[in-house]
Formats: C-alpha cells, sequence, structure tokens
C-alpha cells in the first residue's frame, strides 16, 4: 500500500441525503473539480457527486495526460493556459502529489503548410500568454534525441512548434485529490449511484432520480463525459455532441528517458513517457460514433506503423495494454459549459478528446457560475446557446494531433 | 519497386439496368466500380461503345494508373498489405485499401491488375517497396 | 475494428469509409422555425441505442450507403 491509498481510506464515505443545493452528476475530473471549487472557493459544501461506476472511471482515468494550450482560437487558449497554471500548483494547493510534470511539446511539420501552421500557432499562443516557440530540426532533435529527423526517409522533420509549458499529471491521482479536497470540506461523493431520470417541477429540472430513490436539488449539474446526450435528453436539452471512441495504448518500459511530448499533425499520432518509463501512445478518434469500449487491432497497426518512422527504438518495444473511452465530441471541437436553457439544468461537456487538462479551469469556472448565478467571462465564449447565435468556436487544435 | 503507369479507359456512368445491357468491343475489360459505373479498358484506344447506351455519360479516362502483376507478384507484394478478404470467383473486381492507400484489383484466372488513383501512385508503390 | 458490409464490395474496415452523420431529425416538440432550424444544423440525437446513419465508401466503390446499426455494439449493417 502506498501513502496515496492510506490517506483514500482514511475518508468517510456517506449515505445520500434526500436533498442537496447541488447535485453533481459524474465522478470524472469535472464533476469532482466543481464540487471542490464549490466548496473550497465558495463554501457551499451541501453538495453531492454522483458516480454511477467508480470515481474516476470514465475518461478521467482513460486518458493521456496531456496538459497543453497551445491551442488555435484566443479564446481557448487563455481557457487552456490558465488551467495549465492551476495545474501547476494544485500540488500545493490540495496536499496531494499528483505526479505534475512540466515536459514541453514538440509539434512536428513534415511539409511546407505544416511550418505554416506551426508558425501561426506560435505567433497566436504567443499573443494570447501560451509561450510557442518555432524550432529547428537540429534544436528538436536536443530537445528528443531519439528523433529520426529524416522520419524513415518518408517524413523528414522541417521543423516543429515547442510548448513549452506542456506537462503531464497522473489522471487517477488528479481524480482522487479532488474527491477528497471535496469529501474534507463536506461534499458527499457517492459511488455506484447511476441517475436513472430527472425530477422535473413543470419545465425546471428539481432533483434527480437513482436506483435508490429519488434526491432533490436546487440545481443539477450534468458532468458525465461520453453519456451527456442520454442525460441531456431527461431534460429535453438538446446538444451538438456525438460520442466517439478514443483509443490509446502503452508499451513496455524503455529505459533510458523521453523528456518530452511528441505530436504530429500529419501522421495524426502523439507519444510521452509515463512515469513508470512506458511509451503512451495515442491517435485520433475512431470515426464511428459509438458507445462500446471496444479496441481494436488497426487502431495499434496503424499508430505503429507511424510512429516508428519518427522514433525507430520504439520498434523494439512491445505493446503492453490497449483501452478506449467514450467520448463527448462537439460540432465544433470546443467544450460547452453553463446553462442549458432549462431551469435548474448546467451541463460541462464537449470535453472530447481534449478534456482531461482542462479539469482544474473547468471546475473552477463552474463552480462560479453555480455560486454567483453569473457566467463568467471566461466561460462566456463557450457557452450552448452560441450556437443558436451562429458563434461556434471552431478549434481543431483541441483533438490531439491537429 | 512497383512502376505504375497510366492505365487509359473510357468511364461511363448510367442507370445499372443500362450499364448490365452494354455491349463493348472485343477484347475489353470491363471494371465495375459500381452498380452505375464502369471503367472500360479496350484493346485498341475508342470510344466503342454500342448504340443502346446513348443515356450515360461517357468519357475518357486517364486518371487511373496501374500495372500488371503475375499471380507470384500479386501474392509476394501485394496480398500481406490487404485487411479484407479477396474474392474467390474469376475475373473479379476488388476495391479497398491496398496497404492503406485506396486502389482497386481486376483479378484474372493467371494475372491480376492494380490500379489507382495518379495522385496514389507515389504512396502505393512507396508503401509496397 | 468494426467493419462494414458494403453492397458492391463486401466486408471491409471501418477505415475505408467516410462518416456522414446520422439521418436528421429535430423532434417534434420543437414548433419555432427558427429553434428548428439550429437544431437541424447543430444537435445530434447521438443515440446510445439504434440508429441510421449515412456512410462514404470513399476507399471503395464511392457510394453512399444507409447503415443501421446500434451504437452500444461494434457491429453495422447497411440496409441501402
Ligand atoms: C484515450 C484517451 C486519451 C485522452 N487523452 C487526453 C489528453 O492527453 N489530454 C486531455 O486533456 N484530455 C485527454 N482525453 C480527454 C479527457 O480524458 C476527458 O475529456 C476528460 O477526462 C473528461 O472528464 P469528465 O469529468 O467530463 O468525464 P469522465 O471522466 O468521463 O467522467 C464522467 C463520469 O460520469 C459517470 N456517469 C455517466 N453517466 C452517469 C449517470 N447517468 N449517472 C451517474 N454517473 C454517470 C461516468 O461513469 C464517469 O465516471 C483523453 C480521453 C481518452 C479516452
Ligand atoms: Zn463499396
Amino acid at each position: 500500500m502506498n501513502e496515496f491509498v492510506e490517506t483514500i481510506l482514511a475518508l468517510e464515505w456517506h449515505k445520500p441525503k434526500p436533498a442537496y443545493d447541488v447535485v453533481i452528476i459524474g465522478g470524472g475530473g469535472h464533476g469532482l473539480a466543481t464540487a471542490y471549487y464549490l466548496a473550497t472557493r465558495h463554501g457551499i459544501t451541501n453538495v453531492a457527486v454522483l458516480e454511477a461506476n467508480y470515481i474516476g472511471s470514465g475518461n478521467s482515468g482513460r486518458n493521456t495526460t496531456i496538459i497543453r494550450a497551445n491551442y488555435g482560437i484566443p479564446e481557448s487558449i487563455r481557457f487552456y493556459q490558465h488551467s495549465l497554471e492551476l495545474y501547476g500548483t494544485l500540488e500545493d494547493e490540495t496536499g496531494c502529489w499528483i505526479m505534475h510534470s512540466t515536459k514541453g511539446l514538440l509539434w512536428l511539420a513534415h511539409t511546407e503548410s505544416a511550418m505554416r501552421a506551426e508558425r501561426a500557432r506560435c505567433l497566436l499562443n504567443q499573443a494570447c500568454g501560451a509561450e510557442t516557440v518555432m524550432v529547428t530540426p537540429e534544436e528538436a532533435r536536443s530537445i528528443c534525441p531519439q528523433l529520426d529527423l529524416s522520419g524513415g526517409g518518408r517524413y523528414p522533420v522541417l521543423g516543429a512548434s515547442y510548448h513549452v509549458g506542456a506537462a503531464t499529471a497522473r489522471h487517477d491521482r488528479v481524480v482522487w485529490a479532488y474527491a477528497q479536497g471535496a469529501m474534507r470540506k463536506g461534499v458527499d461523493v457517492l459511488q455506484h449511484t447511476p441517475v436513472t431520470g430527472l425530477l422535473r417541477d413543470g419545465e425546471r429540472v428539481v432533483g434527480v432520480e437513482t436506483p435508490n430513490g429519488p434526491i432533490s436539488a436546487g440545481l443539477v449539474l450534468s458532468a458525465v463525459g461520453g453519456n451527456v446526450s442520454t442525460v441531456a435528453a431527461m431534460a429535453d436539452v438538446r446538444l451538438p455532441i456525438r460520442t466517439h471512441p478514443l483509443q490509446a495504448f502503452v508499451t513496455n518500459a524503455y529505459a533510458l528517458g523521453f523528456g518530452p511530448i511528441i505530436s504530429d499533425t500529419e501522421l495524426f499520432c502523439y507519444v510521452s513517457q509515463t512515469a513508470r518509463g512506458q511509451m503512451l501512445m495515442g491517435a485520433e478518434f475512431d470515426p464511428q460514433p459509438s458507445y462500446s469500449l471496444g479496441s481494436s487491432y488497426n487502431f495499434l497497426q496503424s499508430c505503429s506503423a507511424k510512429v516508428t518512422h519518427l522514433l525507430p527504438f520504439l520498434r523494439d518495444l512491445r505493446i503492453l495494454r490497449q483501452w478506449t473511452g467514450i467520448c463527448d465530441i462537439s460540432t465544433d471541437f470546443s467544450p460547452i459549459m453553463g446553462e442549458t436553457g432549462v431551469p435548474g439544468f448546467l451541463v460541462t461537456t464537449g470535453w472530447g478528446t481534449w478534456g482531461f487538462k482542462a479539469i482544474p479551469a473547468g471546475g473552477e469556472q463552474m463552480a462560479e457560475l453555480i455560486a454567483t448565478g453569473r457566467t463568467p467571462a471566461m466561460l462566456e465564449p463557450f457557452r450552448l446557446d452560441r450556437f443558436a447565435r451562429e458563434l461556434p468556436m471552431a478549434d481543431q487544435g483541441s483533438t490531439g494531433t491537429r | 519497386m512497383l512502376a505504375l503507369e497510366t492505365i487509359p479507359g473510357v468511364r461511363a456512368a448510367a442507370d445499372a439496368a443500362a450499364i448490365d445491357g452494354m455491349v463493348v468491343a472485343e477484347g475489353a475489360v470491363v471494371l465495375r466500380f459500381a452498380p452505375d459505373e464502369v471503367f472500360i479498358m479496350f484493346p485498341k484506344p475508342g470510344r466503342e461503345l454500342n448504340e443502346g447506351f446513348a443515356q450515360a455519360i461517357i468519357a475518357r479516362e486517364t486518371g487511373f494508373v496501374g500495372c500488371w502483376l503475375t499471380l507470384e507478384e500479386l501474392a509476394a507484394r501485394v496480398v500481406a498489405h490487404i485487411d479484407w478478404a479477396l474474392p474467390v470467383e474469376r475475373p473479379a473486381l476488388a476495391q479497398g485499401l491496398v496497404a492503406g492507400v485506396p486502389a482497386k484489383l481486376w483479378l484474372e484466372s493467371g494475372r491480376a491488375l492494380l490500379l489507382c488513383a495518379a495522385p496514389y501512385a507515389h504512396e502505393l508503390t512507396e508503401r509496397l517497396r | 475494428m468494426p467493419e462494414l458490409d458494403c453492397p458492391n464490395c463486401g466486408l471491409r474496415p471501418i477505415e475505408e469509409f467516410t462518416f456522414g452523420g446520422e439521418r436528421p431529425s429535430v423532434p417534434d416538440r420543437i414548433t419555432d422555425p427558427l429553434e428548428r432550424d439550429v437544431d437541424y444544423a447543430w444537435m445530434h440525437d447521438n443515440v446510445n441505442g439504434a440508429t441510421s446513419e449515412r456512410w462514404f465508401h470513399a476507399a471503395g466503390c464511392r457510394r453512399w450507403l444507409t447503415v443501421r446499426r446500434n451504437t452500444s455494439l461494434t457491429g453495422m449493417t447497411p440496409v441501402e
């Protein structure tokens, strides 16, 4: 048993109360962080987080843990940069070791048009407060000595953007840090408690139904990851979301250190090394909408075939595990946070394949919205009604490989 | 390296019944891309489709490249790069990803034609190297 | 990886196809014409269960198919 598990065991788990001020559906990072900031920043502690399975069993415990802010539109860059900074101080704030490690991220370009895209990324990032600079192939190799600059003769590296502040953190520790912080302040975290329906009073949502009976709530927040359309439908809320699987895999440990995170638009893949030394790889989400957690051989094959062009040492490693999460992909690749048009019912969704990095800022800002009843400036661009106002926040920079 | 060369032909789109009733010159090879579309390689160049085929869009097509392979070459160079089942009857047209590149195979009893759209030629030869 | 049985080409990995979206279905309870337009343009049923979608066989016959399938499973069955 490690020091971390011991602290968890000291926590007290509760029976549901009949009513709460705020009920949060979904014990992933976003639900738990919202509860944490409600309790710590706003003194709102009569809060329950209802989790169908165990906390972190959704995408927050399945992701490749990349934290970055090198996005493609100003509103997103500012939001994710804020989140990246909150991650940097999370260990001090919560007293939990989340294994946060700043690594830097190289985004490789193999064509002139990709070079243009990376140059544009750098300019926009710098203008909006995220540190991203262009590097030459030689500089890229000094950051990552394992890189084959000829790309196996097929994908020569012409240059790269280097996002200095990019980091990783241990995903389930982040989930538990927020859960623990919230519970210590009096928030109830109820595991194995699926929400099966919503209680309505006219149009208003006034609580939730669970197999253990109804729970009334002053306000209900849906933070259920890939299952959001099902929960939103209970409130007759329509969302521009499709649920797609995203896969990842790890190899056995690579003895030498592998410093940065590598990302590649043309090869649609990204690579980093875990604290245990395993090489962790991911790609784009599967093309078919699906709620199935099935993984595929084709993904292993196509991802490996591409990534070994850049990092030939990977050929000598073995694949240990692969897994899948189901992601709430929004039409414009940006999150959807806040009011839904149905009183008493809020959402935090559209986190797709990019929402781990956003857990601190998403939770903090949603908590402020719930506590004050006003949409904070940082969330304003990400409201659901942006679609009706024809103001989508199109940003494919949010997916891991674009 | 496979040497892919332009395979000229005629492409015709019409309703499926009209294509079913189509008569082509002796020796022509007819690849049925879809119920309503064919690609025809004539032994000598020309537009030798019959009269009853008037209700169609017919155009000279030079956008395909390909090469003929022996069955040994097919087995050695190509089959390992196909993730789906090849048809068993001959002759037969098979279409799909070959080494991850959209391609077509025309399978005769003694030989096969590997075909792809010209812009993919370089990628396909590289991957089948 | 799920496979799709193309009526023209046979059983193929899903990578050969391009997703064209589910058939749009604006709920009857939305009556305001402007709201119906917004729903048609942006919103998705995204059901966990039976659905009907359009797929394009990009790497094969290059024809559009209607596919009925269950999104909670991996299988797919084309119907057109
Ligand atoms: C393979 C993979 C790699 C990824 N890599 C990255 C990355 O490198 N960087 C990054 O920033 N993001 C990444 N992501 C995305 C990131 O993981 C998610 O966006 C993020 O974890 C979403 O958090 P969440 O709290 O919204 O959802 P989740 O963590 O999915 O939590 C939702 C919870 O709700 C519960 N739930 C569902 N329905 C109900 C119900 N009816 N009642 C009660 N509970 C319910 C679920 O059990 C689940 O625990 C990746 C995702 C995957 C799958
Ligand atoms: Zn087909």
